[in-house]
């Protein structure tokens, strides 16, 4: 997302700006205070002023130092910007504007603060808007606009992938040209069948055995070639969106998780499924035909203008009405059908609705009611199918009997010059075998813009991922280095939008080996600064030293094969759990595993599964229980010998008994290994060499258990609400 | 607020259940506000403040319970604050406060909600999975796109429809049966 979107020349003109002050965040706002919809209104952040720009320059300012705070507030279908400055008591509503500008203008209020902090860094946004600042089109999860950028640029790339296909494209062109000739020489065999043999009775037996064996041998080689067209387009679309589906699998693999996260999951399942089976329907339905289709129709003009060329004028004339009928026919088709589909869209969502609530249905004996609601719907949806067969029924041939006009008049007026004389039978007929094989694909190729469309949109949010740059990758030079588990954090700031900070002003200093217990409400950002020490997501601002590199210029995958992670919901992978210990560490020798799966308490429970360390997990497989998995999971972990071990909430849901197997399977684990722990049961922790207590946004308390009941602060307080909570179970 | 409370075993504990239970009393009740004993006035800053016996909020939320249904009854005058936590409840904005501080509430909904009424549909266009609308609103000529699924333009009422563009900006059609016979053709998708 542009922060920073360029004035207009118009309003540039009247924004005065003084000596050494440079724009560094600017957004249209688009809503005038009496709430009117207004356009050329910006708001603007420079190192010195926040400005209110509309048409008549700057409306109003304020210097950055006066202000001591500046939010974005979302309202409903609005957001507002408030701004309270130091020498007031009242915060101060400064703008509105509508839902477009909102995330913009929040991240401005961000950058806003930094500048006035001081903060020597530039908020920059990897969000994507959702419809194109310029033109309004809506953007479908694309970073660049197709009409403002330009959509050829993702065709060129599509070509340049088919290049690896050269053979077999030249043996499609071949077959398509084969195709288009047999198609064409058909009328033409006719014509001389009707001339030259049957009129006058020029030709004999013979000669109508010839051409019944040719007319044979076109069809047939017709079959032959059209089925190998389609044979040699479906391997190569298959072949090609395996090649796509590919590639963007493994470009996932690499993107960071901010990128994966930002993102619905569903919507990167569509890229690597329907997108990329676009490009092979695509290859299969539209490709093949289509240059066969276009070649065949020059080709028949062509020869139609050596018949006749009044005749095959006339036949051109009628194309683009019928291709106009069509195109119009096709839009009101569409509509029709699109609202047959929202209504049994309709009623099926209202069925899904009844039946997964029919307990509360029956509960509440509202099932006459529903039964009604379901009436109006169910009907609803009849009276429009009803309408569409009826159209479909009737005004189907009609467009048909249309499109074929110039089919008629070339047989009307055809029909009088060879009674005229001028024309033969022969010829005739082939002037109305062409003209069929002028209008037949016109229905079809009416559908061939969206078809193109539908590709293009695909490749371009294929594209989208492949030429994305991951954004946690290894520094120019990355360190590699054995780490002993110190850990420092230093004025950590971060927010997964960076416009809502998460953590603000984190630092802290763990020594190798120490034992770290992480407390606070849900919310407050405890998973978050084990994401950040896992490096899935990179600080926004201060730095995060390990063993006094900083993580940033560490080796991201050798980091990463340094870590133990347990986390509460623990994901094995459908598989043996000999398989599923090993991820960490592929090469482990048996001895190792089994000394792992002791560790984690897991060696016992694995021997007694029908198939031990090969017994398959997963779906259908061998169901284990939650401690079960749990130490699997921790298992897991330990088989890497990690320096830094991190679990989150990795013994709550689970009963007494797998607790304390856990627990102490975890406490022999954390011997040499620096430990963040996360646990919202608080006697968990008890072991914790220090706890730090995270609380709106920042360490609150920090200290041992002992010195934090003593402070009887936030800590005290959960420790005394558990306590309570326990004496009423 | 100090609030000791002492359990069966003698014990003292600062924190503890009595507050936790005060809270949640607190929350259930329903304290009304009226022109006698709230004190609204608008600040410099262009929001409500409000005065409530010692009670002083320099600035206030106002939210309303039934924005559609009925926008000037049970409407909730909130903390400013993130938690928005609620300070009461003015029943009815014709009967509980007077002309001028019904209208200075009024103007603060504006700054809360923001609903356009669309007047007058210029064009809706369809195409691949989105529509394109040109209207006339309320608050303007206004050209938005919206997604073509179920979820974009909802039944209030019968009559009434919420439409959601893009962005997540709401406009709405008080009563569609109003609209011309021209207008509702173009709508016809999305009834």
């Amino acid at each position: 997302m542009e922060l920073n979107i360029r004035l207009p020349e118009s309003v540039r003109a009247k924004v005065k700006l003084r000596e050494n002050e440079d724009m560094h965040y600017c957004s249209p706002y688009d809503i005038s205070t009496s709430g009117c919809k207004q356009e050329l209104c910006y708001l603007a952040v420079t190192n010195l002023r926040l400005l209110r720009i509309d048409c008549g320059g700057i409306a109003d300012e304020i210097e950055i130092k006066d202000i001591e705070t500046v939010k974005c507030e979302p309202q409903v279908g609005q957001g507002i910007l408030v701004v309270k400055r130091r020498d007031s008591d009242c915060e101060e509503l400064f703008a509105r504007f509508t839902m477009k500008h909102v995330t913009r203008i929040a991240y401005m209020a961000r950058g806003l603060i930094n500048l006035r902090d001081g903060v020597n860094k530039k908020i920059i946004s990897t969000e994507l808007e959702k419809t194109c600042p310029i033109c309004g089109t809506p953007l479908r999860g694309r970073s660049k606009c197709p009409k403002c950028d330009g959509g050829q640029g993702v065709i060129i790339k599509f070509i340049k992938l088919c290049g690896a296909y050269k053979l077999q494209l030249f043996l499609i062109c071949l077959c398509m040209i084969m195709i288009s000739s047999m198609q064409l020489v058909r009328p033409k065999i006719q014509q001389l069948f009707i001339d030259n043999c049957l009129r006058e009775g020029k030709g004999g037996m013979n000669a109508i055995f010839l051409f019944a064996a040719a007319m044979i041998i076109t069809t047939f080689l017709s079959i032959v070639f059209d089925s190998t067209n389609y044979w040699l387009c479906n391997r190569m679309g298959t072949s090609l969106s395996k090649d796509v589906r590919t590639m963007v699998y493994d470009k996932l693999q690499k993107l960071s998780m901010s990128y994966i996260t930002d993102r619905r999951p569903g919507a990167l399942m569509n890229r690597m499924t329907r997108d990329t089976m676009e490009i092979s329907g695509f290859m299969q339905e539209a490709f093949s035909g289509m240059f066969s289709c276009i070649v065949t129709m020059v080709a028949a003009v062509i020869v139609m203008f050596g018949i006749s060329v009044e005749l095959t004028l006339l036949s051109v004339v009628f194309m683009p009405v019928a291709l106009g009928l069509s195109v119009m026919f096709r839009r009101n088709i569409h509509r029709r059908f699109h609202m047959q589909w929202v209504k049994s869209d309709k009623t099926n969502s209202g069925l899904q609705d009844v039946l997964s609530g029919m307990r509360i249905v029956k509960s509440f004996g509202t099932e006459e009611q529903e039964a009604r609601n379901f009436e109006r719907l169910t009907g609803e949806f009849c009276v429009i199918q009803r309408r569409n067969e009826i159209f479909w029924a009737s005004f189907y041939p009609l467009l048909t009997f249309i499109m074929s006009m110039g089919v008629y008049a070339i047989t009307y007026l055809g029909g009088s010059e060879v009674l005229g004389g001028t024309l033969t039978l022969g010829r005739l007929n082939q002037l109305i075998g062409y003209a069929w094989i002028l209008y037949g694909p016109l229905e079809w190729m009416t559908f061939l813009p969206r078809r193109i469309t539908q590709l293009i949109t695909s490749l371009e949010r294929i594209y989208d991922i492949l030429d994305e740059e991951p954004a946690i990758k290894d520094g120019e030079e990355p360190v590699s280095k054995q780490i002993t588990g110190e850990v420092e954090l230093r004025n950590v700031r971060f927010g997964y939008h960076s416009h809502t900070p998460v953590l603000e002003g984190i630092s802290l200093k763990v020594k190798p080996g120490e034992m770290i217990g992480l407390v606070g409400a849900s919310g407050t950002g405890k998973s978050t600064l084990i994401n950040l020490l896992m490096r899935l997501y990179d600080v926004d601002d201060g730095e995060i030293v390990i063993d006094g590199t900083d993580l940033n210029d560490l080796k991201v995958a050798e980091y990463h094969s340094q870590l133990g992670i347990v986390l509460q919901e623990n994901f094995l992978f459908a598989g043996t759990i000999y398989n599923n210990l090993r991820f960490s560490k592929p090469d482990a020798t048996y001895e190792e595993i089994i000394h792992a799966a002791k560790l984690a308490n897991a060696h016992d429970f694995i021997m007694k599964t029908p198939d031990g360390y090969n017994t398959y997990i997963g779906e259908h497989g061998y169901s284990l229980s939650g401690g079960e998995r749990q130490r699997l999971s921790i298992a897991r972990a330990v088989l890497n010998n990690p320096k830094i071990l991190i679990l989150d909430e990795a013994t709550s849901n689970l009963d007494t008994e797998s607790e304390y197997l856990i627990q102490k399977a975890l406490e022999r684990l954390r011997e040499g290994c620096t430990t963040f722990a996360i646990a919202h049961r608080l006697s968990t922790l008890k072991d914790a060499d220090r706890l730090v207590v995270i609380d709106g946004h920042n360490i609150a308390e920090i200290g041992t258990h002992n010195e934090l009941m003593e402070k009887k602060g936030i800590y005290y307080g959960l420790v005394s609400a558990q306590l309570e909570m326990q004496k009423i179970e | 607020m100090e609030n000791k409370n002492v359990n069966k075993n003698g014990e003292n504990e600062e924190f503890d259940l009595a507050q936790m239970e005060e809270e949640t009393a607190q929350m259930l009740r329903l304290r009304y506000l009226n022109r006698d004993n709230a004190v609204f006035e608008r600040t410099k800053g262009g929001f409500v403040s409000l005065k409530i016996g010692d009670e002083f909020y320099p600035r206030v939320g106002v939210y309303a319970s039934f924005p559609f249904a009925d926008p000037e009854k049970y409407i909730s005058i909130r903390e400013a604050t993130e938690k928005a936590k609620e300070i009461g409840i003015i029943m009815d904005l014709n009967a509980d406060v007077d002309a001028e501080t019904k209208k200075m509430l009024k103007e603060q909904m504006a700054v809360r909600y923001f609903t356009p009424v669309i007047k007058k549909i210029n064009s809706i266009k369809d195409e691949y999975g989105f529509a394109y609308w040109d209207v006339e609103t309320s608050n303007g000529r206004c050209k938005f796109t919206i997604r073509m699924n179920s979820s974009s333009v909802v039944y209030l009422t019968d009559t009434r429809l919420l439409i959601t563009d893009l962005d997540e900006n709401r406009f709405e059609i008080p009563d569609f049966t109003k609209l011309t016979a021209k207008e509702l053709k173009k709508l016809d998708l999305f009834l």
